[in-house]
């Protein structure tokens, strides 16, 4: 007989946890967003404030980093000029399948206040985003919802096959 | 009959201006009143024409000949202790004169002082560089040329600065529209995916006024009229604001406010 | 899946495949430690560079020509975009200019507020910059402490006006709003910390070994090159140019409060470096000074000029002329008289001036923006050449280059 006794059914009676390939890999997806460094102006400092101290992404599993090939978020953080649109493509072109972006900030999200002859009129026109994140600029906890929202997004995302491209461009 | 618009000044207009308005003129002085000024202008009045010089909001204001700009300059820094060009660009008054205004803002630190020199030059006609006395001017000029299409002489890399090196335009004349012309509307689609690109993109949202079609809240809809806050959305879905899934997420632990610490004083 | 599309590797003007030793690396203009959107074509011989080419323009927003198009209040809010680390001194150095322009006086309890607004901005810059200079050299830890500092000096900010980064904290005529009441106490408390933090910067980093072989020696600016490069603020003092235009040309009620100026000789990035501290030591003695002269002064924030600033709020709601003034100057905008003015003011990166030409309209004819930052990054070419390549990274740092500013 023996002595000690594990209730199967019970919730945390042996560390397994039985659940679908999907939901697993969706989980490791989801708590480890590393996002790519895209400051472009004002809101990448409020991105720069959420990596820092007070607001502090990392133990949340959101790390900034500086090259796109280990990046698999883009926070578009800041105005997006016509000059610079060729350059936002080609890097998200380098980043990892899969992949998601958020806009934040008016600027990036439909040029905001910068109604001029030099601002791309939101970043959608360039890359796809999954997530547009309103202000001006947007406050650290407002970037720590929209990457709260993605992680319910990608959660819902089947995760077993590549990603279905997300406009005709 | 729609009204008239010139277009050689595309600038945003008052839509109102009384008839008998008359515009007050910040003062003029005399440079006779400031003896540091009037030294320096006598040394400039002794070597080259003057058109005009006057004190305005304490900066002696010079205005010479297009063509002695580099010596002038050259006088004033080399004799007159004004080592820095702190700023130069120029102003268009293409509509009104066809000319451009060439200003150089100068800054004296020995004596405390800031004086402006101001040229003008035709539209087509090209200005001497200052880059070889004080450097600053290397980006200033490259920077006029390119809001302006001043060409500047002498200069050893007259490119484009700000904007893209195939641009087409200068952005700061008048005549050019604040949010661009057909060239910078399809500028990064062009650029990016080709022209053929075009129709599936689209044309720009330039409308900061667009209204959502289905809000009844803040927006009346003229001519059919709903009782406030009516949804008119006609059964299309809308996506409800959820802040984390209902039924919790898989091994992640559900936030206990009951177990955090509250902060109260945030210099502790 | 990825459609194709036309990018295709492009270089202005530059040969990648070539027969002789020189390499040309890209640098930017999305680089972690370029502050922004700045590009360097560096042309090298193994590790040293023999030529830089900067490229700007990556954040050129239009904002000299949305000056032209709008009524000038309308403008301030812009403004905050240009430097938004130290959005404040943005809006003061437009006010300021603007009422020059106008020739109006400012009641003296906004002038102290002012005061506050723009020493808590420049400690707050400064602190940025210690902040990314210190992460891009390696420090981790003083990026964590300096932020968490500056994180303070945001909620005092946001106390006053309601945002953290763009403030918009200053008007035409004076300032929008009173000090809250927990105002001086909460920026007195962080005064007496910050002696404290600064020299926990201070024991990180003087005399780190790594921090000094980065920092000493490298950049060093001549006095010549400063002055010929239009250099301002810090990088035209640590080249031994004592020019502080607090101190030289006052605005506001800095010819009422005591600090130094310090200056140093040297001209390389460690000089810059302790310039930058001792100008935080400087800024809280002048906050302190400050702070004691709110008390006394008359409640009034605005300047009373009818024609060009609204009347205060209650005005506006019960007297006639006031809101029929006010309705005018919010639709129509004011109309300053015809004149040109050039207005410099000392921001936390050096010379901030602007070039106002009016013509009598609601809309500036012209308005030229001059930013320090533009010529900060216009000297890396003369600077560059001899350096090598992680140089590249600390000169950047120390020149305090911010892109909203030098593209505006």
């Amino acid at each position: 007989m023996a002595q000690h006794q594990v209730n199967y059914l019970k919730d945390g009676g042996l560390p397994v946890a039985l659940t679908t390939i999907d939901k697993v890999v969706n989980w490791g997806r989801s708590n480890s967003i590393w996002a790519l460094t895209y400051g472009l102006a004002c809101c990448g400092i409020e991105m720069m404030a959420s990596g820092a101290s007070r607001y502090d992404f990392d133990r949340f599993g959101t790390i900034f980093r500086a090259s796109p090939r280990q990046a698999e978020l883009m926070v578009v953080a800041g105005t997006l000029t016509k000059k610079h649109a060729e350059f936002i493509r080609r890097l998200y072109d380098q980043m990892t399948e899969p992949k998601w972006v958020i806009s934040m900030g008016s600027c990036a999200n439909t040029g905001g206040m910068f109604n001029t002859y030099s601002t791309v009129q939101g970043v959608d026109r360039v890359i796809p985003v999954d997530l547009y994140l309103p202000g001006c600029a947007p406050r650290p906890e407002t970037l720590q919802y929209a990457v709260m929202m993605l992680q319910q997004k990608i959660r819902k995302e089947p995760a077993s096959r590549a990603q279905k491209p997300k406009r005709l461009m | 009959m729609r009204a008239y618009t010139p277009k050689d000044d595309v600038q945003k207009k008052s839509y109102y201006t009384d008839r008998f308005w008359v515009a007050p003129q910040v003062p003029k002085y005399d440079v006779s009143q400031d003896a540091v000024f009037a030294a320096d202008l006598e040394a400039i009045k002794a070597k080259f024409d003057v058109l005009d010089a006057y004190i305005q909001v304490n900066q002696m204001v010079v205005v010479i000949h297009a063509n002695d700009n580099y010596a002038v300059l050259e006088l004033l820094k080399n004799e007159r202790e004004y080592p820095q060009l702190s700023e130069m660009s120029a102003i268009d008054w293409l509509a009104s004169e066809g000319k451009f205004e060439i200003f150089y803002q100068m800054l004296s630190m020995a004596k405390r002082k800031r004086l402006r020199i101001k040229c003008k030059i035709d539209e087509k006609e090209a200005i001497q560089s200052v880059e070889k006395l004080f450097r600053s001017a290397d980006w200033s000029e490259r920077e006029m040329y390119d809001m302006f299409g001043v060409v500047v002489n002498n200069h050893p890399f007259m490119k484009r600065i700000l904007m893209p090196e195939d641009w087409e335009g200068f952005p700061l004349r008048k005549t050019y529209p604040l949010q661009g012309d057909e060239f910078a509307a399809w500028y990064e689609v062009d650029r990016i995916f080709g022209k053929e690109a075009r129709e599936i993109i689209g044309p720009e949202n330039r409308d900061p006024a667009r209204v959502d079609r289905y809000d009844t809240q803040r927006f009346s809809r003229l001519g059919h009229e709903v009782p406030f806050g009516t949804d008119i959305s006609q059964g299309e879905p809308d996506t409800p604001l959820v802040y984390q899934e209902q039924k919790g997420v898989f091994m992640i632990e559900k936030f206990d406010a009951e177990k955090s610490v509250v902060i109260s004083d945030r210099h502790r | 899946m990825q459609q194709s599309n036309r990018l295709r590797p492009f270089f202005e003007n530059i040969t990648f495949d070539r027969a002789d030793n020189e390499m040309i690396l890209n640098f930017g203009p999305q680089h972690p430690s370029a502050h922004g959107q700045l590009r360097l074509m560096l042309h090298m011989q193994q590790e040293q560079i023999t030529k830089a080419h900067p490229d700007i323009g990556y954040l050129h927003r239009g904002m000299e020509k949305m000056a032209e198009n709008m009524i000038y209040n309308e403008f301030m809010p812009t403004t905050d975009r240009m430097d938004y680390i130290a959005s404040s001194s943005n809006n003061y150095g437009f006010a300021l200019a603007v009422e020059k322009l106008i020739g109006l006086d400012v009641p003296r309890r906004a002038k102290v507020i002012r005061m506050l607004l723009l020493e808590v901005n420049r400690l707050m810059s400064h602190l940025f910059w210690l902040a990314t200079t210190a992460l891009d050299i390696g420090a981790m830890t003083v990026f964590l402490f300096a932020f968490r500092e500056r994180e303070y000096l945001m909620d005092l900010v946001e106390d006053y006006c309601g945002a953290r980064l763009t403030h918009a904290a200053i008007r035409i005529g004076g300032v929008p709003l009173d000090l809250p009441d927990n105002f001086m106490d909460d920026l007195r408390k962080f005064l007496d910390k910050l002696p404290e933090n600064i020299k926990d910067y201070e024991d990180l980093l003087d005399t780190n070994r790594i921090w000094l072989m980065r920092m000493e020696n490298v950049g060093v600016i001549s006095k010549e090159m400063a002055l010929s490069w239009g250099c301002s603020g810090v990088m035209l003092r640590a080249s031994g140019v004592a020019w502080d235009i607090r101190k030289e040309e006052p605005y506001e009620l800095y010819d009422e409060v005591e600090f130094n100026v310090p200056v140093s000789d040297k001209g390389d990035n460690y000089a810059r470096y302790k310039l930058y501290m001792a100008e935080m030591r400087e800024s809280a003695k002048i906050l302190y000074q400050v702070i004691d002269m709110y008390e006394g002064t008359s409640t009034e924030l605005m300047a009373h000029a009818p024609q060009y600033i609204s009347a205060p709020k209650l005005d506006i709601m019960t007297q006639n002329y006031a809101l029929m003034q006010h309705f005018v100057l919010v639709t129509q905008g004011m109309r300053p008289p015809v004149g040109e003015v050039y207005i410099p003011t000392e921001s936390p990166k050096g010379e901030l001036g602007y070039y106002i030409n009016s013509q009598g309209g609601p809309y500036p004819y012209r308005l030229k923006l001059r930013a320090p930052s533009f010529w900060h990054t216009g000297i890396l070419t003369d600077l560059l050449p001899g350096h090598y390549i992680p140089d590249v990274v600390s000169i950047i740092g120390t020149t305090n280059i911010v892109f909203g500013e030098v593209d505006r």
